[in-house]
């Protein structure tokens, strides 16, 4: 794919997603959840948060020039050494030979000799992939089928409470590895196999909050103006739910960060050659039980995922007690 | 009541069935018979080793050929309309699946494939250490978190509510692998207070194998349960029968811990109970890492050597005890709350 | 009322850790206090990384079970304990060196005499439950369970072509399962002629000089017919496997699954005993006093299970393991530069080892493969990139040895002084190389496009993965783009096995037995899969013929020459590119010496002539597990804070 194209489509999804956000948000009926927003001091600091992180991430999808990334032609002076090395050390970690640095880092270098700073910020991309790709696959599932469910009823809402069920039985962590193992490595398929767990729990919370809203006087009066079903749906029941779909997400968000984690230790994480920081943290097993332990790559990948996933959550906390002032 | 009862449990039976599909085709496809076959034999094993060892298990019939994983049927092209012809033997359901559901249904878990050993004595040896791990774990973990979140609920608005919470969504955000990996170096390395590895039933001292892993399950998940405690209490304390219990002049002790909680508790029950089942199940990441030989640990190993037979029999039994947990839950519920009535 | 909680709470902890607090052991008690003769009970604690899938002899064909079952099990023939250059065979089992008939129609025959006094362990399969002597009929019954399919024999296939009897039984044991019939065990297979109860001759269809390393090997070790027939898994019974039998130095006391193997002495073992001398220099004061010993030395064994790498080194480093790998990760800690033990630990009293295992690793090249195949100079330049100096500092610590010829150090062929032009790691020659190759730069002309290569792995933990990404890296340089493609093993062994790959790394060869035939044989044509594991899909006639004069030849100058050329052949062909003999380094902790230094004893075999002074050991383990108490008030304290704001609070506060 030439890097004008991808840029293209990277911007695209950016612009959709940021649209689309601004529509459920900040609507006129949200009105006054948006202003308690604005006056929530924490949310907004994790909001900013969360903006750099997907700031860093983007940089790292658009292209300059084939397989080169504008985070890497800003990280071009930063060369590759020979092995470890501390952070802002002048000498490669090696207490029988240590050899001069080629370049200053500021974080440390890896087993590979690479900049741990720049893989921290690649980490951004992997973790944006792994959690945006899998909410934009599963979002859409798990809402339609909650809202089929909660709407129709009878046996629909078998089928759905079926479905749901079947794959809740399934313990999780069993689920991803087989799915993973099947697909075979890559950030899309392990979007593809974490989408397959994730639709269950937003599928019931749909699910309930459109049976509660199906039952209120203004759908009843939608339905005796003779609307359509569909049309109920999309215009009456879904913008009633539309917030607990974003919060869910943005919450399931940290969740999916944080499960990379798990599949890295069991084997079926993100490709060779990807910078993730569940790898990262999976390799610092070994890393720490060296003497003297090299603690930095693991420090810089728990630092920043830490950082993302508590700024998601404190974000989701934030917006639910913007939504739902009896919580507050 | 005895109605419903059987209602809940003739429904469980397609979701087991959906289960144990999903399960079969998945690793089915994920691990054919002959590459289960390589890493059982090792690197060094021939043809012929590799066929024998297939025939022996039952994935080869007497002839040499491949039993078919779902039908036994012959799908064949034909040069006429309607171009293929379903050729049905003497035998359509004698397959792979058609057989383990069988075993299945007679309750028969099966064996393992790397040792051929009866995955039920597996079962049943692993159950209690996983269980010395995840019981005083789950209980004292309740406890703590129950204690910890009363206290938040109790100083509420407060700096310490405050940073509680924020302390609490902290230690959510940090991989269990990374607790286990810093909770091993520091407390077995440092201070040898415990073992750093290994599990010996023997008694009342088996206490200090399992007080390492049980203390950092606890803490790991202490964050998250705090968190939700809290918030079951905070919906309590906003009550009004709250207020009526003050006005009455109860002490705040006695409103919080008497009145609160066992309103709380129904809200707690279907968290609590619903978790029960789960215990025998044990823990991935720790078991392994200490060493504690319980199904955690058959697990982990079972997905490292791929040996189904282990994973099919653990899906199966994880299904059940979700299934079984969800009845549990339902019942108690019923039990607790008067207004809430089974049909 | 709250704060109550607390502080009972807080007790509940402190006395669990009081209570537990001052011991850290591990590991379960021993069997006995005091021997029978009154001196103490000497029990051996080491790891093992998995628990063996099987402990029967003739199926086993892994290090765990190799570990396991070679102190359960002996067989006609052992590893001389000192000779390790060349190894050598003495009798185990056998009265001697068996003598060797050869008949004129180009068949062969070995004539055995075992020793008398051999037992087999007390087992309740037996009448009162009394281990009997060995007899001939224990190797017939031996060989036909090689020949049964059912009992699934690895070696079967390598010995059925030289061992009399072994293939015709198999195929008729195949013929019977059809018919749902079993092996027929009355029959006799042809493989063992019994001349007397403690005579036998074994009998080979043409002449394999090294199939006296198999019978060193366990695959051949004397099993009882009482002990299979009696477990079978069935009325509460074990599997045979699981509840082995055998007449080796140990027998197996306690199997706790992913737990404990427990090994208690063989009360009546008597086939060896510790040598009267020929050990070296080096070891002599200690191994004088236990000249003529009976062994084995040490009374119990404990293999704790231990999967992970980093709880066996804390074990090892606070005294709880008697003897440890290094492994990458503390290596820098534990070793100097100068490859020797570093002060720390050279204070405690720790001995390091430093062994060349009889190995070599490698990444194939599928000569099947259009691209790579046909284009030798192609090969050649990748081989002459790939800098294993630079991965043996990486993921080595730069003491594995980097390959430059397929036989290892030790096994008879290989020639230290020999340099592969192939593996200079030079880029500049590399490059020309694949100029010459039709790719200049890595291009290729046809397309314009730079040519790529797809190189399979298995890769499942963080090491194997940096492997992987440095192969990449090494490939690239040169100028061809490289993909990854990334296998769980299973599906990398399949792939290998139809020969769906370009390129594969992370392939390797231990010796079975230490002769060239056992690694030249994966290039010898009619052994590309599905007959063997030629999985490079090399194939050559010279080479071939070669080999078929080398394999049965006696050691000596011609044989030499032939290896010799063999081996330039393979240098020049270039279907692998060869990277390392793996070195291994072991830690002894200060209250076992080392008395062995024997790479083909060194998992296993060589356990029964290990002596340690329990005494020591208890003393050194008490020294370096102290226990501090300032942990426990500072959490009391912190919990008293907690609780007292509470209730500070409380008193001010409004509910």
């Amino acid at each position: 794919m030439p890097p004008w194209l991808n840029n293209l489509l990277v911007l695209t999804g950016c612009a959709a997603t940021a649209w689309l956000l601004r529509a459920t948000l900040f609507t006129e009926r949200s009105r006054r959840a948006t202003r308690r927003l604005r006056r929530d001091r924490v949310g907004l600091v994790c909001a900013a948060t969360v903006t750099l992180f997907l700031l860093a991430g983007i940089s790292d999808c658009l292209l300059v020039a084939p397989r080169t990334s504008f985070l890497d032609t800003a990280f071009r002076n930063v060369p590759l050494e020979e092995g470890y090395s501390a952070p802002m050390a002048r000498t490669t970690f090696d207490e029988r030979a240590p050899k001069p640095l080629k370049g200053f880092h500021l974080l440390g270098t890896d087993l590979l000799g690479k900049d741990v700073l720049l893989q921290t910020l690649k980490g951004c991309k992997t973790a944006l992939i792994i959690g945006g790709l899998t909410t934009l696959l599963y979002l859409p599932i798990g809402a339609l089928l909650g809202i089929l469910g909660g709407y129709f009823r009878r046996w629909v809402d078998d089928v759905v409470q079926y479905l749901y069920s079947t794959m809740a039985s399934i313990p999780g962590i069993l689920l991803l590895v087989a799915v993973m193992m099947m697909l075979g490595k890559g950030l899309d398929r392990m979007a593809v196999a974490l989408s397959l767990t994730a639709w269950i729990g937003l599928c019931r919370l749909v699910r309930g909050e459109t049976f509660r809203q199906a039952s209120r006087p203004y759908v009843d009066a939608a339905r005796a103006l003779g609307q359509s079903a569909p049309r109920i749906i999309l215009f009456h029941i879904l913008p009633n739910v539309m917030h607990l779909v974003v919060i869910n997400a943005i919450l399931g968000f940290s969740g999916l960060v944080l499960t990379e984690t798990i599949l890295s230790y069991l084997g079926v994480g993100a490709p060779v050659g990807t910078a993730s920081w569940g790898i990262m943290i999976d390799s610092a097993r070994m890393e720490l039980s060296r003497e003297p332990a090299v603690w930095w790559p693991l420090t810089a990948a728990t630092g920043a995922l830490f950082l993302l996933v508590l700024s998601l959550n404190l974000l989701g906390d934030a917006l639910r007690r913007a939504f739902d002032p009896k919580a507050a | 009541m005895l109605n419903y009862l059987i209602r809940r449990l003739l429904y469980m039976v397609p979701i087991l069935l959906g289960v144990m599909f999903l399960t079969f085709v998945l690793f089915n496809v994920v691990n054919t018979p002959r590459q289960m076959a390589y890493r059982i034999r090792g690197p060094k094993a021939s043809a012929q080793d590799i066929s024998n060892w297939l025939q022996n298990h039952g994935y080869l019939d007497q002839e040499g050929r491949e039993v078919p994983p779902y039908l036994n049927i012959a799908v064949k092209r034909t040069p006429s309309f309607p171009w293929v012809r379903v050729e049905v033997g003497k035998h359509p359901f004698d397959s792979l699946y058609f057989r383990s559901m069988k075993r299945f249904a007679t309750l028969d878990l099966g064996t393992s494939f790397a040792t051929d050993e009866p995955v039920l004595a597996m079962l049943k040896r692993g159950a209690v250490p996983s269980l010395c791990i995840t019981l005083p774990a789950f209980v004292v973990g309740l406890f703590l978190a129950i204690s910890t979140a009363l206290l938040l609920v109790f100083v509420r608005d407060s700096a310490l509510d405050r940073w509680g919470t924020v302390l609490c969504v902290a230690s959510m955000s940090i991989p269990i692998t990374v607790y286990v990996i810093y909770g091993q170096l520091i407390a077995a390395n440092l201070f040898h207070y415990f073992p750093a590895f290994g599990f010996n039933m023997e008694g009342f001292s088996t206490a200090r194998f399992i007080a390492l892993p049980v203390a950092i399950m606890i803490l790991s998940g202490l964050g998250a349960d705090v968190r939700m405690y809290r918030a079951i209490f905070l919906e309590e304390v906003r009550a009004d029968y709250i207020r009526t219990a003050q006005a009455k002049g109860a002490s705040h002790a006695r409103v919080l811990l008497v009145h609160m909680l066992k309103n709380g508790a129904i809200a707690l029950i279907t968290l609590v109970v619903a978790a029960l089942p789960f215990l025998i199940m044990g823990t991935l990441v720790l078991e392994s890492f200490f060493g504690i030989p319980g199904l955690g640990n058959l697990m982990t190993n079972a997905i490292q050597t791929s040996d189904f037979g282990v994973i099919q029999a653990d899906v199966y039994l994880g299904s059940l005890l979700y299934l079984f947990g969800l009845l549990l839950t339902d019942l108690c519920y019923a039990a607790a709350d008067p207004r809430i009535r089974l049909q | 009322m709250n704060g109550k909680r607390f502080f009972s709470l807080l007790t509940a902890l402190a006395l669990l850790a009081a209570l537990a607090g001052c011991d850290n052991n591990p590991h379960p008690r021993a069997l006995r206090e005091k021997r029978g003769d009154g001196k103490p009970w000497v029990v051996s604690y080491r790891a093992i990384g998995d628990d063996p899938r099987s402990l029967d002899p003739q199926v086993s064909y892994d290090t765990m079970g190799n570990a396991v079952i070679s102190q359960l099990y002996e067989s006609l023939l052992q590893y001389s304990p000192f000779k390790t250059d060349p190894y050598e065979l003495e009798p185990c089992l056998a009265e001697g060196m068996p003598r060797r008939i050869q008949a004129p129609d180009g068949t062969e025959t070995y004539e055995f005499h075992i020793k008398r006094g051999v037992f087999f362990h007390d087992d309740p399969c037996f009448p009162k439950g009394r281990g009997r002597e060995l007899t001939a009929a224990d190797f017939v019954y031996t060989f036909q369970r090689i020949a049964d399919p059912a009992v699934e024999c690895p070696v079967l296939s390598t010995l059925q072509e030289f061992v009399a009897g072994l293939g015709p039984a198999y195929l008729q044991a195949k013929e019977a399962a059809k018919a749902g019939g079993t092996f027929d065990y009355a029959k006799p297979t042809g493989a063992i002629t019994v001349v007397d109860d403690h005579t036998f001759r074994l009998n080979l269809l043409k002449p394999y000089p090294q199939i006296q390393y198999w019978l060193a090997m366990p695959f051949t070790a004397p099993v009882p017919r009482e002990a299979v027939e009696y477990y079978d898994g069935k009325n509460g019974r074990y599997l045979f496997k699981f509840h082995p039998v055998g007449c080796g130095p140990y027998r197996l006391a306690e199997w706790s699954r992913g737990r404990l193997i427990r090994l208690a002495r063989h009360e009546h073992y008597h086939a060896t005993r510790f040598p009267k001398g020929g050990w070296p220099a080096g070891v002599d004061a200690a191994c004088r006093p236990l000249a003529g010993a009976e062994l084995p030395l040490v009374d119990e064994v404990q293999f704790a299970v231990i999967r992970e790498a980093i709880p066996a080194w804390l074990l090892f480093r606070q005294g709880y393991l008697d003897r440890s790998g290094v492994g990458k990760d503390v290596f820098n800690s534990v070793i100097t530069a100068g490859q020797t033990l570093s002060e720390a630990f050279r204070a405690r009293g720790v001995q390091l080892f430093r062994d060349v295992e009889p190995g070599t690793f490698y990444s194939q090249f599928n000569m099947d493969d259009p691209v790579l195949g046909k284009n030798i100079r192609l090969r050649q330049a990748l081989s002459t990139v790939y800098n294993q100096s630079r991965a043996n500092e990486i993921f080595g610590n730069g003491v594995d040895i980097k390959a430059e010829q397929l036989l290892p150090p030790g096994v008879i062929g290989h020639d230290p002084g020999f340099k592969n032009p192939y593996r200079t790691e030079n880029v500049d020659q590399a490059r020309a190389l694949l100029a010459q190759a039709g790719y200049p730069g890595g291009i290729d002309p046809q397309t314009g496009q730079p040519l790529t290569l797809t190189l399979d792995v298995v890769a499942g933990n963080a090491e194997s993965r940096q492997r992987a990404e440095f192969d990449q890296i090494q490939i690239q340089q040169l100028g061809p783009r490289c993909k990854i493609e990334e296998n769980t093993w299973p599906r990398f062994q399949d792939k290998q096995m139809r020969g769906l790959f370009q390129m594969n790394s992370g392939s390797g060869w231990n010796a079975d037995y230490p002769d060239p035939e056992n690694f030249f044989f994966l290039f010898y044509s009619k052994n590309t899969p599905p007959q063997g594991s030629n999985y490079a899909r090399f194939s050559n006639p010279e080479f071939d013929r070669l080999f078929e004069q080398m394999a049965t030849m006696d050691n000596g100058p011609a044989r030499l020459a032939l290896i010799r050329r063999m081996n330039a052949i393979l240098v020049e062909q270039c279907p692998i590119i060869l990277t390392f003999h793996p070195v291994a380094f072991t830690l002894s902790q200060p209250w076992m010496p080392r008395l062995l230094d024997n790479a083909m004893l060194a998992n296993g075999g060589g356990l029964k002539y290990t002596a340690l002074d329990p005494a020591l050991r208890a003393r050194k383990i008490r020294e370096w597990n102290r226990t501090p108490s300032w942990p426990l008030w500072a959490l009391a304290a912190l919990g008293a804070g907690a609780v007292g704001y509470a209730v500070a609070r409380a008193r001010r506060s409004n509910l």
